[in-house]
């Protein structure tokens, strides 16, 4: 029998009950968009995104400050993270997760590492130049959606992304 | 591909394709320095690209996080500002769930 997983095993009771409102009961019923694989693996371009707050620290951070006084507010803005990046190139900025992991080892949310290693032993194709993350609390995506996913989207076009693997944090 | 320890946020968006793992939010690729056990679970993430054949379905990793949740340090070391701002609405979920 499959395992199914309850996305709420972390969460303490009354933040589950609240969640949980807030999520239909019932399958999703709108247009999810779908492209076939049309390659194996090991032919596909690669790109990798996380909600994780990570910044190169040549860029600014994600922005806690305001969000600390508009406490319904996320940082609706993107950034570029080089595939060839370590722990200590970058900072971690998010207010609803505990961020010293990835701090410590990059791979537990944005896996970087791995990704190479799998190119490396043709496992897939390559992974692209860049890689990307942005800030995951975001109550009013509208932002986010209109402004910063289309430079992504344009970017991960620019540099032959077929594949992205999506890990919220 | 998302790779989500919380898949029941498909009902509300809808991905093309889902990968859920019972691992902890900070965490979804795997424990710190473990590069055997996030290899595991991203080549089972990656086998979903093959094996999904249609929008919307959702696989789930087999795959167990050693910890019980109690002692699972996911959290902020600070209430996020939300979280403080809407804690008694999340009290009254609590209570109301209780009582259904």
């Amino acid at each position: 029998m499959q395992k199914v997983i309850d996305g709420f095993r972390f969460v303490p009771p009354a933040l589950r009950s609240w969640l949980t409102q807030e999520i239909p009961t019932g399958p999703f019923t709108g247009s999810i968009p779908w492209t076939e694989l049309k390659r194996p693996l090991k032919e596909l371009t690669f790109s990798l995104m996380t909600s994780a707050g990570i910044n190169v620290k040549s860029d600014p951070p994600f922005d806690m400050e305001r969000e600390k006084r508009e406490p319904m507010w996320g940082d609706p803005t993107c950034r570029e993270v080089p595939k060839d990046v370590t722990e200590t190139d970058i900072d971690v900025n998010h207010l609803h997760i505990n961020t010293s992991y990835i701090k410590q080892d990059i791979n537990v949310m944005l896996p970087v590492k791995r990704f190479k290693e799998f190119k490396e032993e043709g496992i897939i194709g390559r992974l692209a130049s860049t890689c990307y993350s942005y800030y995951g609390f975001q109550l009013d995506a509208s932002e986010l959606l209109e402004k910063a996913l289309p430079r992504v989207a344009a970017k991960m076009s620019e540099e032959g992304v077929e594949a992205v693997l999506l890990t919220p944090a | 591909m998302v790779l989500t320890p919380t898949p029941e946020y498909h009902r509300k968006i809808g991905f093309p394709r889902v990968a859920a793992i019972a691992y902890p939010y900070g965490r979804v690729v795997g424990e710190v320095h473990d590069s055997k056990g996030q290899r595991a679970v991203l080549l089972e993430a990656l086998s979903v690209f093959e094996r999904a054949e249609r929008a919307g379905e959702v696989y789930h990793l087999p795959f167990t996080w050693p910890e019980e949740p109690k002692e699972t340090k996911w959290h902020p070391p600070e209430m996020s500002p939300m979280i403080r701002l809407l804690l008694d609405k999340i009290k009254k979920a609590r209570k109301e769930a209780g009582n259904a």
